[in-house]
């Protein structure tokens, strides 16, 4: 083999890709080749100086995060699209009810495409009788309420009914005090369904000033563990950090020092945490659970509870 | 780094329980494929952001890939390994983007005019503000080694800047590299030995 190969194999050997068989054939090479032994202190110098450059690049923890539910929200969109092909009507199977089905959509299409159709020709004349109708359409339903999500559950030929499903939004404005259970069972509704990050923060900061309440304190539990954003998440930690003296509050900061994918919630946390390690049990839960945390910072405080917690006794 | 090596040769096979994660993702299951996605997403990220150097293109990258496994995943064959399989599209999606970035380059660099257009920023300092380097987690190691590694990068053919991109920053075997690629891993080894050539060249002492 030639010097060539050989320092074609130092390279191999520096990133562990030889074999046995091939890494002796290289060492007693280089034992008789000054060359060659020469090339391989300099592949190492390079190696080293390469490898402090692999070090700096550690992934920005927040990119993760940020990417993955940039990636869950286009699979959103890419289910809702297969989904509306999924619509029954949509089938190429033609089924007595399914036509039914169809023939009542076409219906309602026609019966909608005239409504607009005279609504915009004659907005005087025939109004009355269009408002009577619409009204007619929407009984029991609140005037000023918005209907969506209409479906279509039941056919009936024989009596000729439909069965609809759908949802009517209605605008809501209510003024009262924290403490009115109206208030807070709106607050835990914003908190709980609100699609809004905004609202839910808002429901969370305003919730955190009565955060002993066992209900609230639930509430701002479930909002640490659970709510997808960040800041919402962040807010609640701080409605719950006064009461970190709390058993259900340190178990919450626990799980989310355990589980919490942002490094801030789990930095946070386990500062939160540090006063109330008295024991040695406690300071060895938190160091067994930041272990192998991504996060330096967490990881070293782990230790230094337990190597505080430790100095004491 | 050591728990990237292990990791990638764990995921040289698929377990039986990644298979049957496979499957159901196959039939539709979007939580199994939720679990795939974050079986493998980190080092996925990785690769993308090392391989574009800014978190933008890295985002894009990581989305493009696994929307492409989600498409196509009714097509893996188990064939390869499902590591292996995403890493070949995230490999491709990467160069895709750069050989994109290369020819914004060179329109840009043709379009320039200082007299006509002085309003246009330089391409030099586009990219110094979109890049990894202006990050300032990153200014704490050696900017200026580090500029110097990834302006030698460049010199790079295409497949020697994957192979050395997968062997020493993702830390993969070339056995596996191999694969990615649809070659084998004597090839690998070739293009590795080529980079490290290239790239001592271009160094000399870093």
């Amino acid at each position: 083999m030639s010097c060539q190969e050989y320092q074609r194999q130092i390279v191999l050997s520096l990133y562990e890709e030889l074999n046995e068989g091939e890494r002796a054939g290289l060492e007693t090479h280089l034992l008789a080749c000054r060359e060659c032994r020469q090339a391989y202190v300099d592949h190492q110098a390079f190696s080293d100086a390469l490898a402090e450059d692999k070090a700096a690049w550690e992934l920005p923890s927040d990119l993760l995060v940020e990417s993955r539910r940039a990636l869950a929200d286009q699979l959103d969109g890419l289910e809702t699209k297969r989904s509306w092909w999924r619509v029954p009507a949509f089938s190429v199977v033609f089924t007595p009810m399914r036509m039914l089905e169809s023939a009542t959509l076409i219906a309602l299409g026609l019966a909608f495409g005239v409504y607009i159709s005279n609504h915009q020709l004659s907005p005087g004349g025939t109004g009355a009788t269009l408002e009577s109708s619409a009204a007619l359409v929407l009984a029991g339903v609140p005037q000023d309420g918005r209907v969506s999500n209409v479906r279509i559950v039941n056919t009936d030929k024989s009596t000729a009914t439909v069965e609809f499903t759908g949802d009517v939004v209605q605008p809501l404005r209510f003024t009262g005090r924290l403490e009115d259970e109206t208030t807070r069972r709106l607050l835990f509704s914003a908190l709980q369904d609100s699609m809004n990050p905004g609202s839910r923060m808002q429901a969370v900061e305003v919730l955190a000033r009565e955060s002993s309440e066992p209900s609230v304190k639930g509430v701002l539990i479930h909002a640490l563990l659970n709510d997808e954003n960040l800041n919402v998440r962040l807010k609640a930690f701080e409605g719950l950090k006064p009461f970190a003296d709390d058993e259900d509050v340190r178990a919450a900061f626990m799980q989310a020092l355990m589980s919490d994918p942002n490094d801030g919630v789990r930095v946070a946390v386990v500062d939160a945490l540090a006063p109330f390690t008295k024991s040695e049990a406690m300071a060895n839960s938190i160091e067994a659970v930041t272990r192998n945390d991504d996060n330096t910072y967490v990881r070293l405080k782990g230790q230094g509870l337990v190597h505080a917690v430790g100095t004491q006794r | 780094m050591e728990a990237v090596l292990r990791r990638a040769e764990q995921a040289g096979y698929d377990s039986d329980e990644e298979k049957l994660l496979i499957e159901q993702a196959q039939n539709g299951n979007r939580e199994a494929f939720e679990e795939l996605v974050r079986k493998h997403d980190r080092d996925i990220l990785r690769l993308a952001f090392h391989m574009l150097g800014n978190r933008e293109e890295a985002r894009e990258v990581f989305q493009e890939t696994f929307l492409k496994a989600f498409r196509s995943l009714n097509r893996f064959r188990f064939e390869s390994s499902f590591y292996t399989w995403i890493y070949r599209i995230a490999t491709n999606v990467s160069l895709d983007h750069l050989r994109k970035r290369q020819t914004l380059k060179e329109e840009i660099s043709y379009e320039s005019d200082t007299e006509n257009n002085p309003d246009r920023p330089a391409l030099k300092d586009t990219l110094a503000a979109t890049t990894y380097y202006s990050n300032p987690e990153r200014r704490l190691y050696g900017r200026e080694v580090g500029e110097r590694i990834q302006e030698a990068l460049k010199s790079l053919s295409e497949k020697e800047r994957l192979v050395f991109e997968l062997r020493h920053y993702q830390g993969l075997r070339l056995r596996m590299i191999g694969e990615i690629m649809g070659s084998t891993e004597e090839t690998a080894k070739n293009y590795l030995f080529r980079a490290t050539q290239k790239l001592r060249a271009q160094l000399g002492k870093v």
